[in-house]
C-alpha cells in the first residue's frame, strides 16, 4: 500500500468556493441591514419561491457544515449542549440551536422568520419549533407527503404541495408587506433549472476514465444550488466549472495519474475530515459517484413554475421511497463502472444511514459490488475515529486490490 | 528469514519464518504508548532466541494500529495479515473471528485465503478485549484468570449494556449485591460473544469457523462464543500471533515477487 502516492487534483472552480459562501453570507448581513426579511430555511426549502419574494435565505445546515470545514462548530456545539440539548441529537440542529443561543454574531443574520418543510429528515419541524420559542422568531411549516411512487408527483399529493405554497406566498406577503413576482419567479426558476442542467452534466462526465473530478470537488460544489439557487452567480459558477471539467475530459486529466479504483460514496460528507477523501485519492481510489451530490438538481418547467417547484420540494433528498433510492444506487454502478461502495453511516442522519445496509446487500448480490460501511458524524469532529477508520479503508482497499 | 510485525493496540507481536514459511521464533511485548520501541523490542526478542540480528531479517511487513509508525518495508492491513496467516495453517478455515485490544473483526475468506467481505465493530469498545481488560481491573482479578473462573459458573448474571461504562457500573452493581464473581465473569464473556455473534452475523458462519486474536487466549471468552454460534472453532495454538504470521507470510511473499 505504502510507496504509490499519486497527486490529487482539486478543481480551480472549487477553489472559488470558499470565497463564494463568505460572500453569499456578507449579502445576508447587507439585505438585513437594508430592512429586508432574512429567512432560515432547512435546505430542503425552496427558495426560488423567496426570490420572487424578495426574501434573504441562509439555511443553518449548510452554516453547520461550514462551521465544522472550517474548525469552529466546537463553540456552537458546546453552548448547545450547555444549554441541556443532547449530544445524541443530529449535530447540525446542535450546531444551528447553539448559534442562536450564542447570540447570533457570526456570518449569518440572525431570522425574520423560520421556514421548513416536512421533507426528507424527521428533525426539522422539532429543531424549527424549538428555535422559534428560543428566538420568538415566526414559524412557516410546509408539508411535503412522502413519495412512494414517481406518479405521486403528478397526482393530488401535487396540488398539496402547491397549496402549500400559496401559503407561504401569502403568509410572507402579510407579514413583511410584500409582494409576490410572478415575472421574479420565473426567473428565479428559470436560473435553478439552468445550474441544475450545468451541474447534472458535469457528474455526468465522471463517467470518463479517467474521472475529472472527485469527492473534494463535489462536496463543495453542491453549496450554491443549496441556498443560491434561482441566482445568476450559481449559473455562472456552474458554467465555469462545467468549462473547466470538460477541458479536462478533452485533455484525459483525471483527478489522479493513476485511477486503480472507482467508488461511489454514500452520505453527507464528514465536513471536518476533507483530507479522507485525499486519503483514498492517495491509494488509487477516487470517488465518481455520490447520492448526495444530485440532491438538490432538480429540473424545472418554466412553462408551470409553482407546479414544478412543489415537484422538487417532494422529490429532493430523502423524501423518496426506498426504492426508487435503491434504483438510483444501483443504475450508477454500471453508468458509473464502480469498483466499490463506501458508505458514511452518519450518526446525525438517520434518514440516510438507517437504509445503507439494505442498499449495500442488494447492491452486493447484484453487481458483486463490494463495500464498506463506517461510523461518524457528518459535523461533530468529536465522533470521529480517525485511526480506526483509516484501518477499515486500508483493508477495504486490500480486498479491491485482490479482486 | 522474513518478519511480520503487529504492533496492536494493546499488544506488539513479532513472528519470524523461515524460506519454508515455518514459524521460527516469536515474541509478544505490551504495546505501550511508543509503537517504534514496543516493535523493536519484540523484534529483538524474537531474534535473540535464534541468535540473530536484524541484519538476518530480508523483508518486514507491519500491520496493526501502530503499522505506519515503524520501519518496515511494507504495510498490510490486519484482515489481509489474518486471513493469510489461518488460510495458511487451516486452509479448510472459510470464516475468521479476530477479537483483539480494540477491535473485532469477522471475516470471510476464499480460495487461497482471498478476504472475500468482513465486518469489524463501530468505534464502541464493547466487544473488544478492551471490555475485558477494564472489567477485570473492577474485580481485581488479573486478565488470565478469567478463563478458569467462568467454568464455575453455574448462574451466570445479565449484562445488558453494551457501553463499557454502563456495563461496569452494572458490574459493580452485581457484585455489591453478593453475586458471586464466576457468575459475573461468565455473564462478561456472554455479553461480549453476543455483541460479537451479532456484529458477525451479517457475514455468516460457514464453516470452518477459526477464532484469533488476543481474547481467544481466553477460554471463558471461547466457550461462550461458540455456544452462541453453537459451532466448534478452530483455535490455534497461540492466537495472538497469527495475525503476525500472516505478515510474515506477506513478507516473504513480497520479498520473493521482488526479486
Amino acid at each position: 500500500m505504502s510507496g504509490e502516492k499519486s497527486r490529487s487534483r482539486v478543481l480551480q472552480a472549487t477553489k472559488k468556493i470558499g470565497e463564494l459562501i463568505l460572500e453569499y453570507f456578507a449579502r445576508a448581513s447587507e439585505a438585513k441591514a437594508q430592512g429586508k426579511p432574512v429567512a432560515w430555511i432547512t435546505v430542503f426549502t425552496p427558495v426560488e419561491l423567496l426570490r420572487a419574494l424578495d426574501i434573504y435565505p441562509v439555511a443553518p445546515e449548510h452554516f453547520g457544515a461550514m462551521c465544522s470545514a472550517r474548525n469552529f462548530i466546537m463553540d456552537y456545539l458546546e453552548e448547545a449542549e450547555r444549554k441541556g440539548y443532547s449530544q445524541n441529537l443530529c449535530s447540525y440542529s446542535r450546531c444551528g440551536l447553539g448559534y442562536a443561543l450564542s447570540g447570533m454574531s457570526g456570518l449569518m443574520p440572525p431570522p425574520d422568520i423560520l421556514i421548513t418543510f416536512r421533507n426528507s429528515c424527521d428533525v426539522y419541524v422539532k429543531w424549527w419549533q424549538s428555535l422559534q420559542a428560543h428566538l420568538g422568531t415566526p414559524l412557516f411549516v410546509g408539508e411535503a407527503p412522502y413519495v412512494l411512487a414517481p406518479e405521486d408527483l403528478d397526482n393530488y399529493v401535487l396540488d398539496y404541495v402547491v397549496k402549500q405554497l400559496m401559503d407561504l406566498i401569502k403568509v410572507a406577503e402579510e407579514k413583511f408587506k410584500l409582494k409576490f413576482d410572478e415575472e421574479k419567479l420565473v426567473e428565479a426558476v428559470k436560473l435553478s433549472d439552468k445550474a441544475s442542467e450545468l451541474w447534472l452534466e458535469a457528474l455526468r462526465l465522471r463517467r470518463h476514465k479517467p474521472c475529472p473530478f472527485g469527492g473534494r470537488d463535489s462536496a463543495s460544489d453542491i453549496f450554491p444550488l443549496v441556498v443560491m439557487q434561482g441566482t445568476r452567480e450559481a449559473v455562472q459558477f456552474y458554467e465555469e466549472l462545467l468549462e473547466e471539467v470538460k477541458g479536462k475530459v478533452g485533455k484525459g486529466e483525471g483527478v489522479i495519474e493513476n485511477e486503480k479504483y472507482r467508488l461511489l460514496f454514500d452520505g453527507i460528507w464528514l465536513w471536518y475530515a476533507f483530507d479522507l477523501i485525499k486519503y483514498f485519492e492517495d491509494r488509487g481510489a477516487v470517488f465518481v459517484y455520490e447520492p448526495y451530490s444530485e440532491a438538490w438538481a432538480y429540473r424545472l418547467d418554466l412553462s408551470k413554475p409553482l407546479e414544478s417547484i412543489a415537484k422538487k420540494v417532494l422529490a429532493m433528498g430523502l423524501n423518496v421511497d426506498i426504492d426508487l433510492r435503491i434504483e438510483r444506487f444501483l443504475k450508477s454502478i454500471k453508468e458509473f463502472d464502480i469498483d466499490g461502495a463506501v458508505l458514511f453511516s452518519n450518526r446525525s442522519c438517520k434518514s440516510w444511514s438507517a437504509p445503507q445496509l439494505v442498499t449495500a446487500e442488494i447492491m452486493g448480490d447484484k453487481f458483486d459490488v463490494p463495500y464498506l460501511i463506517f461510523e461518524a458524524d457528518m459535523a461533530d469532529p468529536r465522533q470521529y475515529a480517525e485511526a480506526q477508520i483509516k484501518n477499515r479503508i486500508d483493508a477495504f482497499l486490500e480486498v479491491l486490490r485482490e479482486r | 528469514m522474513y518478519a511480520g510485525v503487529d504492533a496492536g493496540a494493546s499488544a506488539t507481536k513479532v513472528v519470524i519464518v523461515d524460506e519454508g514459511e515455518n514459524i521460527i521464533s516469536h515474541a509478544i511485548v505490551p504495546s505501550g504508548i511508543n509503537f517504534k520501541a514496543s516493535s523493536e523490542e519484540a523484534l529483538k526478542k524474537a531474534l535473540e532466541r535464534l541468535n540473530l540480528t536484524k541484519r538476518d531479517i530480508l523483508y518486514i511487513v507491519s500491520t496493526g494500529y501502530g503499522r505506519k509508525l515503524i520501519d518496515a518495508s511494507a504495510v498490510f492491513s490486519e484482515i489481509t495479515c489474518i486471513s493469510r496467516g489461518v488460510h495458511k495453517l487451516f486452509p479448510s478455515v472459510k470464516t475468521i473471528i479476530d477479537v483483539g485490544g480494540q477491535d473485532s473483526k469477522a471475516i470471510r475468506i476464499g480460495e487461497n485465503g482471498r478476504v472475500l467481505d468482513f465486518v469489524m465493530n463501530d468505534k464502541c469498545a464493547a466487544g473488544t478485549g478492551r471490555f475485558l481488560e477494564v472489567m477485570a481491573t473492577i474485580l481485581g482479578k488479573p486478565i488470565e484468570e478469567l478463563g478458569a473462573l467462568h467454568f464455575k459458573s453455574l448462574n451466570p448474571v445479565k449484562i445488558s449494556s453494551t457501553c463499557t461504562v454502563f456495563a461496569e457500573s452494572e458490574v459493580i452493581s452485581y457484585m455489591s449485591k453478593g453475586c458471586k464473581i464466576e457468575d459475573v465473569i461468565a455473564g462478561l464473556h456472554n455479553a461480549i460473544a453476543e455483541r460479537i455473534f451479532s456484529m458477525s452475523s451479517r457475514i455468516g458462519f460457514e464453516r470452518e469457523v477459526a477464532f484469533t486474536g488476543g481474547v481467544a487466549k481466553n477460554p471463558g471468552f471461547v466457550d461462550a462464543l461458540s455456544k452462541r454460534i453453537a459451532l466448534n472453532p478452530i483455535l490455534p495454538k497461540e492466537p495472538q500471533i497469527i495475525c503476525a504470521f500472516g505478515a510474515a507470510l506477506l513478507a516473504k511473499k513480497q520479498f520473493t515477487e521482488k526479486v
